[in-house]
């Protein structure tokens, strides 16, 4: 394995845990399964739909996130909305996350 | 509609939980026509087969999905299970078949009954084991809630410890000096008590009276010596250089004349196997894979013996 595949490998193993805290921020807004991926995708966070997908309803399932269908267009979508709970995740996560940031900074500067 | 999406969606959701099922079929529709649209290729059936081919496997989806692990025993719980199974059938097993064998022995008295007694007991009360552990780490693997699978299967140095001791105890030469005594006791008493009472009330020994004019004696002798150097290992601790040489002559005397006389199919008694069998013999091929596996058996006991001499070497 090349420096740039090691890299591409461990990045990806870094990122898995961003794709929640991605979703719990951008669904402020009510957004269907497609159009979040399209937003994600457009931001840099890489997910794939066959895992962010079943994600949503995971998040949902823990009563992080309220869903609903909405059938005024030709094609019913589901819509997923961040609920109260996941509001509350959300900003912890987001302090885990400046924590590990200011953790991060202070050990390469260390070295 | 049978269109390849609707097949695909319907692989997909009859692998979850039916409660789900509806709702995420739609869903899955939805979001399947929304990437195709995206795409807004002239080639529709092209489109779409691209697009479930990112989407994947069904089953692993579905898997995503129900939030379960993909195997029959999850990750989580599998090192506990692979630890329960080895001590069930390294426990209960010999004396489960010991029993049945000793049972059967004293109500008929009859030696080739209770070797099949013997072999038949291991089969199934194995197979009973292996089943019934494996369904139960199954539904376990499958129905613990995540944290608690996390704090039951936690692994601490503390399982380390165990091992070791197991190790360096006594059981594991006391038990190979049994299982040789056994051996040896059996050869003597076969020809001594003609366990075997044939058709014609005649009593018979198992095996071939001849191996008493060769072959019996070092197989004898071998098994005796392997007993006496167990005893020493489990008592005296002696594990050097020489105790592997005294093991390799003694797992020599005992297994290379039993292979031999398996393959030659000069084992047993003629007139036994001929009220055993009836009339119908066994392929020499039988015979040949038995020595082949005696032989290696040996092999492996040497084997291990001076991998445990070089340890206690180095321990030293």
């Amino acid at each position: 394995m090349d420096t740039g595949e090691a890299i591409a490998s461990q990045a990806q193993e870094l990122r898995r845990g961003t794709v929640v805290l991605a979703c719990l921020a951008l669904l402020t807004t009510p957004q269907y399964g497609y159009a979040l991926l399209e937003t994600l995708d457009a931001a840099g966070v890489a997910v794939d739909g066959n895992t962010l997908y079943p994600l949503l309803r995971r998040l949902e399932k823990q009563g992080l996130l309220t869903s609903e269908w909405n059938t005024d267009e030709s094609r019913p979508r589901k819509f997923y909305r961040i609920s109260a709970q996941g509001a509350a995740v959300r900003d912890g996560l987001i302090g885990e996350w400046h924590d590990l940031v200011d953790t991060i900074d202070r050990l390469t500067k260390e070295a | 509609m049978d269109t390849l999406t609707e097949r695909y969606v319907q692989e997909v959701i009859r692998r979850i939980p039916a409660a789900s099922r509806e709702d995420v079929g739609r869903e899955l529709r939805a979001t399947i026509a929304d990437t195709l649209e995206a795409r807004d290729e002239p080639d529709r059936a092209g489109a779409e087969r691209a697009v479930l081919t990112e989407m994947g496997d069904p089953i692993r989806l579905a898997a995503r999905y129900a939030d379960r692990p993909l195997a029959l025993i999850g990750p989580d719980v599998y090192p506990m299970y692979v630890r329960v199974l080895t001590m069930l059938l390294a426990t209960v097993l010999p004396v489960v078949v010991v029993v049945s064998m000793v049972a059967d022995l004293v109500e008929h008295n009859d030696l080739g009954s209770a070797i099949g007694s013997g072999i038949g007991s291991v089969i199934t009360v194995g197979a009973q084991l292996f089943a019934w552990s494996t369904l139960a780490f199954f539904l376990l693997s499958r129905y613990q809630r995540r944290d608690e699978r996390a704090r039951t299967t936690a692994w601490t140095p503390d399982a380390l410890r165990s091992v070791r001791r197991a190790d360096r105890s006594t059981a594991g030469p006391i038990a190979s000096a049994a299982w040789h005594a056994v051996l040896a006791g059996l050869l003597v008493w076969q020809q001594l008590a003609v366990p075997y009472r044939a058709a014609n009330g005649d009593r018979l020994p198992v095996l071939d009276p001849a191996l008493w004019s060769g072959p019996a004696w070092p197989i004898l002798l071998g098994l005796l010596g392997l007993v006496a150097l167990d005893l020493h290992r489990a008592f005296g601790r002696v594990r050097d250089a020489r105790s592997v040489v005294g093991y390799l002559v003694a797992e020599a005397a005992f297994t290379l004349p039993l292979a031999w006389v398996v393959r030659d199919r000069s084992i047993f008694d003629p007139r036994f196997l001929a009220e055993v069998n009836g009339h119908w013999t066994a392929p020499a091929a039988w015979y040949s894979g038995a020595a082949v596996i005696i032989l290696a058996i040996g092999v492996l006991e040497v084997v291990k013996r001076v991998r445990e001499s070089r340890q206690a070497g180095q321990d030293c």
